[in-house]
């Protein structure tokens, strides 16, 4: 496996009609969601840079961690 | 085939069958528990979840050691295929046919839930669902073949975790939340993370930002909800206020 350059950012997109207000993905990636008022998640709608891991693990865990496999996480090459 | 005559193997079947049925339980109960949006405050719900699916490999592995130790032993004349075929074994035919369907329905729902991924909600949904019937199955099956669980101790283990789960599918269904039940209150990874509060506030709200990210005494709750007014929720680490130009 040659190097992989982290250049470019990721989105955390979260399909509404899936979500059922769990919470789990607040919990998991506070840093990328918020919640509302009645429990739905807020997301940054900006793309997070690949070089801030911590938040990139914290995504995949709330993809993992989603209960109605809502979460997915969306790569985007420009930075 | 083999067949080994050693008694330990027919212990092992039987103390393995009370501890799946054991662990089991536990892992419906806390299933019911994440559908229910049980945490929050004192523990994460996430964390509810992952207990969850941790006990359920735990549950899984006894359960194969109790199948295993069962078919290997040559005191009850049981097949492999009786495992999985109902009515194929000799030995308490009704019994062990009920223990097959719930080890059938039971690597329905592991199954698919490793692959959750894969699988459509819907479909994982609907297969869970079936946890419920295989967890009767289970209690009928201890019930009907166990050797321990006709008096004493045995009977009252069962008794106590058919009376866990009855209770528990009772406060599903009256309790079932469709929809968001409200809010976690709590973050701990944010804590863990030293983060006041989620990048979505704080990139449009430099004011939304406090330093304590969770303030547990109540005065300085009073404190942080005095600061900022506008904010409509009583929670410390509320979102961005509605009038946003972001969310409108």
């Amino acid at each position: 496996m040659g190097v992989r350059r982290r250049t470019g950012g990721f989105y955390l997109r979260v399909n509404p009609i899936l979500c059922d207000g769990f919470g789990h993905c607040h919990e998991l990636a506070p840093e990328l969601v918020n919640m509302d008022e009645w429990g739905y998640p807020i997301i940054e709608k900006e793309p997070t840079p690949l070089s801030e891991l911590a938040a990139l693990e914290s995504a995949r865990y709330a993809v993992r961690g989603c209960p109605r496999q809502a979460l997915r996480i969306e790569r985007v090459s420009e930075a | 085939m083999i067949a080994l005559t050693t008694p330990y193997l027919w212990y092992t079947t039987r103390a393995t069958g009370m501890v799946a049925l054991i662990l089991f339980t536990l892992v419906v109960s806390l299933g019911t528990l994440v559908a229910n949006r049980v945490g929050g405050t004192v523990v994460g719900r996430f964390e509810v979840n992952e207990l969850h699916r941790s006990i359920s490999i735990v549950a899984m592995v006894f359960l194969v050691l109790h199948i295993t130790t069962t078919v290997v032993d040559s005191y009850a004349p049981t097949g492999w295929l009786s495992a999985i075929i109902p009515f194929a074994s000799k030995y308490r035919t009704v019994g062990v046919a009920i223990g097959a369907v719930a080890f059938d329905l039971i690597l329905a729902v592991w199954i698919s839930s490793l692959l959750k991924v894969r699988v459509k909600n819907e479909s994982w949904r609907l297969i869970h669902w079936f946890s419920w019937l295989a967890f009767s199955s289970a209690i009928l099956h201890a019930y009907l073949t166990g050797t321990d669980t006709k008096d004493g101790v045995g009977l009252a283990v069962v008794a106590a975790c058919a009376l866990c789960v009855f209770v528990t599918a009772l406060w599903r269904y009256l309790a079932r939340p469709a929809r968001a039940a409200g809010r976690t209150a709590l973050s701990p990874l944010a804590a863990a993370k030293g983060l006041a509060t989620p990048r979505a506030t704080q990139s449009g709200h430099a004011s939304a930002s406090s330093p304590s990210a969770f303030p547990r005494s109540p005065d300085a709750r009073a404190k942080s909800r005095h600061a900022s007014p506008d904010t409509p929720s009583s929670f410390p680490h509320s979102p961005a206020p509605r009038r946003s130009k972001r969310y409108r």
